[in-house]
């Protein structure tokens, strides 16, 4: 019931107008945003949705404080469930955060080659199935092009999706013909879904960039609430 | 010297094991003259640092562990209190925080902010403790107190502000660079101790000021008056003194100084600090309960002709009996005067009044709020209020959690049977959460606490402070059982043989209660069962709790609701009642599908990075979720929450799977549901137990 209710109001709704309908195993989707948007939000509902569907996820951080991210985790959910009127919700939390372990690293002293084998070693030492990662506050400025495929090849010996979320500076705010931001037209050939987000009057725009190998020509979007990042409509 | 309260210090010296607290300690001692010689606290690698500063005050006949040391620094009075650095002993640092007004955070420049001092500054953070971060270790490979300052920032979100910065460092360590006076210090003679002001070197000039400027933008962002006199050109040091001082009290800054206490650098300049920043007992406020008032809360006053407040925050066995530290914290003590005792509700006199030294005692005649003093000879428990017998006050009363933890002991000789009964009985009054009694069916003395090693300390202290030597069983976990579903009652009990006879009908419900350990509520009406025999339903019910019918453990969260029930005027009365209460719960407690509920501690992990794979094993095959990890180039930390039951023996697994380079802090987290499969064998590992008795 509370899966139902909370897919049909997800973000990632508007994969559905996508050729897969998701990203897809092995595969790497970004979400780009400037700062403050709501890229955290956004994978963190990601994380949710799959979390309510009984699968494992690792969240991958950059900030020191862990508990930053488990209240991100605990202010979703409790927007869910005022938002559906759901009373037993914290329970249900309890239950599924078992599925979830958080990540933390310092981009600046660890190399990606170290992540990936320390996600490696949770998987298969610590017996964590993992069917999704999502990695939020990576720096595309610091990162090159082997990096990005070091995160990809990860995804596709582990058959996992893995969502990474892109901040844009200012000056990052111009984009190619096809509306990849320049940012990462260097690496566009390693993402399958590019998803743009961006702050309009009182809600928040979800544009699909790139789809699997195409950019889609027709405006595929959603409208977001911006406090919940729930669907708003539609269209 | 004593009679001004503003000269009074009260400070802890708390720290991640192994971050040097023995060793600033020491030289904090011989700086201000306590001790005449430094000596060196032995490589202590795969020893816990508890017992290594307990062997070294017995080796030198120091009190450096004791409960508190009073110093004197430039004409100020600081009273140094002791604070245990396992997490095992929370209480004991609990309450030894709750009796200071000031901390120094000891970290190492290496390790950083490592699992414990997360901890220690929970604690300090609960207590709203103000502390001076002092990063000490400055002259080891690996050193670097810029990093660390920014975990203080990053880790434990405090707004640290670097005092000073290093000339040289690790083994080239020459001293520091005030980035107040913008001075370099050094530390010459044998031991440190001659202080030597010279011009900062000009190779670290550029650094210096850039470091002052950032001093001064983080200071001003807390500080009104000196951001106007910074806009103004007027700062002076004494500005900058004064608004640290009051951010450092307000606890909106951090102040950070540097050092190695082994090589005596720095040392001093972090006394001035204390004595600078932190505040003395009037900057602190105190809060007791007036238990003659509906435990209203009074803020206490440090005056010392107001009537007498202290606290008892630990005890100790010297050679003249039991010897109490207190804290006064209203009023004032003299040799003679009766006290009140607001626990025990007892008065008695003050005998000996002592002030505690390094290497000594000091009888004192009397001694004044914001003071630390030990009384000689009084019957007392540790947390105990002590005040002016017009008063009946109790300093706010401190949670004190269950043990999760029990351990079968048996004296081996005689002797040590002897001399037993009297170890426990004081370590149960100085540590209220170590708990000793004898099991009723298997006869057996039982021992209880809030982990395996907290239990270890113990037995070792038995044995090396009364010469007891026991032999122990197998730990066993604090189990507790609970209802999961809500069930109606509706019992008669009815005895009509012979004499009077007894008649009591009570009907309602039973359901679980996530919040409340035991809720009775009576919704009773039209006085279908008489008032008067309600507490009596109460208890019966209540009493049940006590042990649990599926494996014998105590019953929690339970919420009985009594609507109905009947009386008869001659045969019923409050005992018919209470076993009408006691009779309808344990026919209805099987069909509230009692489950096993079972300790889950949160455990820290922190080591190495490259060994992280063996400990991620390890948790999982402990039953255990991993909640978090972090990493950085060298350390990587696993948080994660793990059934006590299958914690036993992880330090040596631990050790011997990470070569040593690994270690963990773990405490009680809450309580959760045990796996059917797990709750089965548990019953019958119990069934088989109480077979063997």
């Amino acid at each position: 019931m509370i899966k139902a209710e909370q897919n049909k109001r997800n973000p990632l709704r508007i994969l559905e107008k996508s050729k897969k309908g998701e990203i897809g195993k092995g595969n790497i989707g970004v979400i780009a945003a400037r700062k403050g948007v709501g890229k955290t939000a956004c994978l963190v509902h990601i994380a949710t949705d799959e979390l309510f569907d009984n699968k494992h996820v690792i969240h991958v951080s950059f900030s020191a404080d862990t508990n930053h991210i488990i209240s991100w985790y605990e202010d979703i959910f409790e927007e869910i469930a005022k938002k559906f009127n759901i009373k037993s919700v914290m329970d249900i939390h309890d239950e599924i955060v078992k599925n979830r372990i958080i990540m933390n690293f310092n981009q600046d002293g660890v190399k990606i080659t170290q992540i990936s084998s320390s996600i490696k070693s949770l998987i298969k030492d610590g017996n964590f199935s993992a069917d999704t990662i999502v990695i939020d506050g990576f720096d595309f400025n610091k990162c090159t092009i082997d990096d990005i495929k070091t995160i990809h090849s990860l995804a596709e010996e582990l058959g996992l999706e893995i969502w990474i979320s892109a901040s844009l500076k200012d000056e990052n705010l111009v984009f190619d013909k096809n509306g990849v931001p320049l940012l990462l037209i260097e690496f566009v050939n390693e993402i399958a879904t590019l998803i743009y987000m961006r702050p309009e009057n009182d809600y928040i725009r979800l544009q699909l960039i790139k789809d699997q190998d195409i950019y889609p020509v027709s405006d595929l979007h959603l409208k977001l609430d911006p406090r919940s990042l729930l669907i708003v409509e539609a269209s | 010297m004593q009679d001004k309260i503003s000269i009074i210090r009260n400070i802890g010296i708390s720290a991640h094991i192994d971050s040097g607290k023995t060793t600033l300690t020491e030289r904090i001692l011989f700086y201000c003259k306590k001790i005449h010689a430094i000596h060196e606290v032995k490589d202590k690698d795969g020893k816990g640092a508890t017992m290594d500063s307990m062997d070294l005050e017995r080796e030198r006949g120091i009190t450096i562990a004791s409960a508190a040391t009073n110093v004197d620094w430039k004409d100020h009075s600081i009273n140094i209190i002791d604070t245990p650095g396992h997490v095992d002993f929370t209480i004991e640092v609990e309450r030894a925080l709750r009796v200071l007004d000031g901390a120094i955070l000891v970290l190492c420049a290496v390790g950083g902010v490592q699992s414990q001092s997360i901890t220690v500054d929970r604690q300090l953070k609960r207590y709203k403790v103000p502390r001076i971060a002092f990063i000490n270790k400055c002259d080891r490979t690996g050193a670097n107190p810029y990093k660390v300052t920014k975990q203080l920032r990053e880790k434990l979100g405090l707004n640290a502000v670097l005092l000073q910065i290093p000339i040289g460092l690790e083994d080239k360590l020459q001293g520091l660079v005030d980035l107040i006076t913008l001075k370099a210090v050094y530390f010459d003679g044998e031991n440190g101790e001659n202080i030597r002001i010279e011009e900062i070197p000009s190779e670290l000039r550029a650094e210096a000021e850039a470091k002052h400027k950032d001093l001064l933008d983080a200071v001003t962002m807390v500080s009104d008056e000196l951001a106007e006199a910074y806009l103004e050109g007027n700062v002076t040091e004494e500005l900058i003194h004064k608004a640290i001082q009051k951010a450092t009290q307000s606890l909106q800054l951090v102040p950070v100084a540097i050092g190695s206490a082994y090589k005596n650098k720095g040392v001093q300049v972090l006394l001035d600090l204390v004595i600078k920043y932190l505040p003395d007992p009037t900057g602190v406020t105190n809060i007791a309960l007036d238990l003659d008032n509906n435990e209203t809360e009074i803020k206490l006053i440090s005056e010392k002709d107001k009537p007498t407040v202290a606290l008892a925050f630990k005890l100790e066995d010297g050679q003249y009996g039991q010897l109490s530290y207190i804290r006064i914290y209203q009023g004032s003590l003299k040799k003679g005067d009766e006290l009140y005792n607001s626990r025990a509700k007892k008065k008695f006199k003050v005998g000996r009044l002592i002030r505690m030294h390094a290497d000594k005692m000091e009888d004192i005649a009397s001694a004044r709020c914001g003071d630390i003093v030990a009384v000689f000879g009084i019957d007392c428990a540790s947390g105990d209020t002590f005040t002016h017998p017009s008063l009946n006050y109790s300093m706010t009363t401190m949670h004190v959690p269950e043990p999760v933890i029990s351990l079968a002991i048996a004296p081996k000789d005689l002797k040590s049977s002897d001399n037993m009964g009297k170890a426990l009985n004081r370590f149960t009054k100085e540590d209220p959460t170590f708990k000793t009694y004898t099991d009723e069916e298997s006869g057996e003395r039982i021992i209880s606490g809030m982990g395996e090693l907290h239990l270890d300390v113990y037995i070792e202290r038995m044995k090396r402070e009364y010469d007891v030597i026991v032999e122990t069983g197998m730990p066993q976990v604090a189990y507790r059982e609970a209802i999961t579903k809500e069930v109606a009652f509706d019992y008669t009990h009815k005895k009509q043989t012979g004499g009077a006879g007894q008649f009591a009908r009570i009907a309602g419900k039973i359901e679980p209660d996530q919040e409340e350990l035991f809720t009775f509520v009576n919704n009773i009406k039209g006085g279908v069962i008489p008032t008067e025999y309600i507490p009596a339903c109460e208890k019966g019910f209540h009493d049940c709790l006590k042990k649990g019918r599926l494996i014998g453990f105590p019953i929690v969260g339970v919420k009985v609701t009594l609507d109905d029930g009947d009386f008869h005027s001659v045969d019923s009365s409050s005992m018919a009642f209470q076993i009408a209460a006691t009779s309808a719960f344990w026919q209805i407690y099987s069909k509230a599908n009692p489950q096993i509920l079972e300790p889950i501690m949160k455990v820290v992990v922190e080591g190495p990075s490259e060994f992280q794979g063996n400990v991620f094993g390890s948790i999982n095959q402990r039953r255990g979720i991993i909640i978090s990890t972090t990493e950085d180039d060298i350390v990587c930390r696993v948080e994660a929450e793990v059934p006590l039951s299958e914690m036993f023996g992880y330090s040596t697994d631990l050790r011997s799977m990470t070569q040593g380079k690994y270690e963990f802090t773990m405490e009680f987290l809450k309580y959760s549901k045990v796996p059917e499969s797990i709750a089965e064998k548990i019953k019958k590992e119990i069934e088989e137990k109480k077979k063997k008795k």
